[in-house]
């Protein structure tokens, strides 16, 4: 089976040089052909995609491409649409996730970009959305108006599923031109994503490109960077710096780097009725997209003093996890995945001798594992693919002076608490660097209007642009009517 | 005390026969096994957990393998590792921490050495003058490396032979002086050491624009792959320097693949077609796994590769590689180290997390 991914505008040209990108899964193949842009072809995509947000998008009110948006959402969760259809058929052999994994994630995460939510979204960031649309008044007088830069560019990268979406609306809403390039690993969503916005809306048809080139290309990207005026980046530290590096000071870069999550289980939520629901929700977020999320957790901490000890939670997580294996079972690995996840257990395994508390839960074929361990606290990282720690934990002093070192890498925090405890704790993990806490089960997908990684989705990308006070006055005595 | 002595006995007395049955590789390696789970306990422990005591471990291809890293972690040894005759440790690269096998003697390692080295890289000869890349003992007292190439010199050289690598580096006079020598008179002469110093000699030469033709005889051995010492050269334009520069046939370019953690080295028979196949003696052997499962992969298929090492009497026989490989008829496609794997979203992967880690506060 052969798809082409990828979006661009008109720039006069139709003959592209392309690159074809193979899938295989068990029984299927898919091959992606994706144009590749000689260097003067980026520079007319660049250009068209500039001249037509100026001209095009900034003269649509908010309000009107989040109906756009809306609309093409809509087909996306219609799975009757021939689009969902392609995704949730292509996408499990492009990714390697289960098909229900794939249906369930696009479902639960495109929910988070209909009209309402999208409402939600720009009052959030923005207060009053009409400030994307005109000069509104201010407070402290004065009037001020975000613009959206005219264009945004977007390095995406990793392979859960329609990721891209995420900035790429965001980009949208704002009204700025967008050039997205698509990772290797799901080169497909984001591109579909664009044909469908220009089926439903002609108009758009110039206001945004999907590429692709291979990461590291540094003579495709220089071009691109230097002409963006804002770089929204995804990936490693290592690759995120050295876009860094090749960047105009003058481009406002948003990194946004690996991260890591994890779970705080409280003895409170630990009685014999409630614990179940908790370790049911906690294997949920192990299994959803295997942890390939930076929200994924690596380890539940989990409190000792409940009905349920966290051995018996340990325990528990693993009987849920075999469970799951059945109905959602995990994506098939590589020789160099399998053999990361084998070195990890049995390196926990070796390690009982000196902590023989520590319990190491697994099955025959190694689909999933779950260590349970006392007395150190220490984050160490999963090697993912469905391998989980539960430690043990008194107090949640104990966990912030471990996760204290890890303050630049620290996102999520799924956690099953009382009320009281909860604002409690979420005070204490602000502090060490948290910027997300959410109920267990809900680790993998953020509410919308969500502050991905503490930052502002919408404001981070425009300018604003005041009015002040003083102009404003002295305009009225140049006024032809001034008395 | 006793058991220890009776186990070198057996061990020795089944290197020194040579074609061994598979049934006698079958027992010693069971021997060795209930020997280990006795007297190495974090090795219980891990056997134990694992649901294989010696009632369940029928063959050798049932004892459970320990991880390469897991050196890094405990102390494998069934004898006070304080008295070790001697200790050879990991280079380590990860954070310091360096993976130890404790020899309480080294007569077994030494035997396994010498008997196979002779078989595969002397062959005909009885000594040669040898010239090594590598530092000396002296300098590197836990290198297995070093061991192992100064009891090359010590039982296959002839007094003449010489170290080359000082702390400046490769001696390239006196290298120069030892190759001219040999094509003046004639005599074969054997260049051993690490990957990457015939690397960084082979730089050294092209910068000088000398090119040698070593007399008939002659031979080389590397050991190491490069490890980001010097550039990474693809394996075919290293052989084929190394054959052009110094006239030694790719036939005679013999690669060793030996780790910390064995007492056994695997050889190849030449390098004229690269990657080149493999084997060890009849006291080691390999399976090919998936990793997950443990199963070992139909023949022909990539896995994972797991050495049963009876010359390791004394930490563990069996251990899992992190090596990718094939097997094949007369031995073993190397196929490299499986890389830290990458995490496919945007979680953060262990190794990138380690580096982070290492740069903020030291733990």
């Amino acid at each position: 089976m052969r798809e082409r991914a990828g979006y661009l505008p008109d720039i006069g040209e139709t003959e592209f040089e392309t690159k074809v990108l193979t899938f295989q899964s068990q029984s299927e193949k898919v091959e992606v052909e994706i144009p590749f842009l000689t260097n003067e072809q980026m520079n007319k995509v660049i250009e068209k995609v500039k001249r037509a947000s100026s001209e095009i998008l900034k003269s649509f009110s908010v309000s009107e491409i989040a109906g756009v948006i809306d609309q093409a959402i809509d087909q996306l969760l219609d799975r009757q649409s021939p689009y969902r259809q392609k995704a949730e058929k292509l996408l499990p052999v492009v990714t390697g996730y289960d098909e229900e994994i794939i249906r369930l994630g696009l479902t639960s995460y495109l929910k988070a970009f209909r009209k309402k939510e999208l409402q939600r979204f720009l009052v959030e960031d923005l207060g009053n959305p009409l400030l994307l649309d005109d000069f509104q008044p201010r407070v402290k007088g004065g009037f001020s108006k975000a613009m959206g830069p005219n264009i945004v560019t977007h390095i995406w990268s990793g392979n859960v599923p329609a990721l891209p979406l995420w900035s790429l609306i965001s980009g949208l809403l704002v009204k700025a031109g967008n050039i997205g390039k698509v990772p290797s690993t799901e080169p497909l969503f984001s591109g579909w994503f664009a044909h469908i916005l220009v089926e439903i809306e002609p108009r758009l048809a110039d206001c945004f490109a999907i590429v692709w080139w291979k990461g590291g290309d540094e003579e495709r990207e220089r071009c691109l960077l230097e002409r963006s005026d804002v770089v929204v980046g995804y990936g490693g530290n290592q690759s995120l710096q050295s876009l860094q590096n090749r960047m105009p000071i003058t481009t406002r870069f948003l990194p946004f780097g690996h991260k890591i999550s994890f779970g705080i289980v409280s003895q409170s939520s630990l009685d014999s009725r409630k614990a179940w629901q908790s370790v049911h929700q906690a294997a949920l977020d192990v299994i959803r997209y295997d942890q390939q999320g930076c929200y994924s957790p690596h380890i539940f901490y989990v409190q000792h003093g409940g009905k349920v000890s966290p051995r018996e939670f340990a325990r528990f997580l693993a009987n849920e996890l075999e469970n799951y294996q059945r109905r959602y079972p995990r994506r098939n690995l590589s020789i160099e995945e399998s053999a990361s996840i084998t070195a990890w257990r049995q390196r926990e395994e070796m390690t009982i001798f000196s902590n023989p508390n520590n319990e190491v839960l697994g099955n025959q074929a190694n689909d999933w594992t779950v260590v349970y361990e006392e007395n150190d606290l220490h984050f160490t990282p999963s090697c993912l693919n469905r391998v989980i720690k539960v430690i043990a934990f008194e107090t949640i002093e104990e966990i912030l002076s471990c996760i204290d070192l890890h303050r630049s890498l620290l996102q999520t925090v799924g956690v099953a608490a009382s009320p009281k405890e909860l604002f409690e704790w979420a005070e204490l993990l602000g502090k060490t660097g948290v910027t997300r806490i959410t109920a267990l089960g809900s680790m993998t997908s953020p509410e919308a209007g969500w502050h991905h990684d503490g930052r502002f989705n919408l404001l981070d990308l425009v300018n604003m642009v005041d009015i002040e006070a003083a102009a404003e006055a002295s305009s009225e005595q140049f006024a032809p009517y001034v008395d | 005390m006793d058991h220890q002595k009776e186990i070198i006995q057996h061990v020795f007395q089944f290197i020194q026969t040579d074609a061994s049955k598979a049934t006698e590789f079958n027992e010693l390696a069971l021997r060795l096994y209930a020997y280990q789970y006795q007297y190495n306990l974090p090795y219980r422990t891990f056997c134990m957990q694992k649901g294989k005591t010696p009632r369940m471990v029928r063959t050798w291809k049932d004892i459970p393998p320990v991880p390469i890293n897991a050196f890094k972690d405990v102390t494998l040894s069934c004898t006070d590792p304080e008295k070790a005759e001697a200790i050879f440790m990991t280079s380590g690269t990860t954070k310091g921490v360096k993976g130890k096998h404790y020899h309480p003697t080294l007569h077994i390692y030494d035997q396994s050495m010498k008997l196979n080295f002779k078989k595969r890289f002397m062959k005909d000869m009885e000594h040669i003058r040898m010239g090594i890349l590598f530092p000396t003992k002296k300098e590197m007292p836990n290198s297995s490396l070093a061991h192992y190439l100064a009891l090359a010199v010590k039982e296959f050289g002839t007094k003449e032979s010489h170290y080359f690598v000082n702390e400046h580096g490769i001696d390239m006079t006196r290298l120069l002086g030892e190759l001219n020598h040999a094509e003046e008179t004639g005599e074969p002469y054997a260049l051993l050491g690490a990957s990457y110093s015939f690397v960084h000699m082979l730089e050294s030469l092209e910068r000088m624009g000398k090119t040698f033709s070593l007399p008939k005889g002659s031979r080389i051995l590397d050991t190491g792959g490069f490890k980001n010492q010097s550039k990474e050269l693809e394996l075919n334009e290293f052989y084929h320097l190394l054959s052009t520069t110094l006239g030694v046939d790719r036939a005679d370019c013999i690669n060793m693949y030996g780790v910390t953690e064995l007492s056994t080295q695997f050889y190849d028979k030449g390098n004229e077609s690269v990657p080149s196949i493999k084997s060890g003696p009849h006291w080691i052997r390999t399976r090919v796994i998936n990793p997950l499962t443990g199963e070992e992969v139909p023949k022909g298929e990539r896995g994972v590769l797991v050495h049963c090492d009876l010359g390791n009497f004394n930490s563990v026989t069996t251990i899992l590689t992190e090596d990718v490989g094939v097997e094949l008829e007369n031995g073993i496609l190397l196929l490299g180290r499986v890389q830290g794997t990458e995490a496919k979203g945007c979680s953060i992967a262990v190794e990138e997390f380690l580096k982070a880690a290492s740069k903020g506060v030291s733990e």
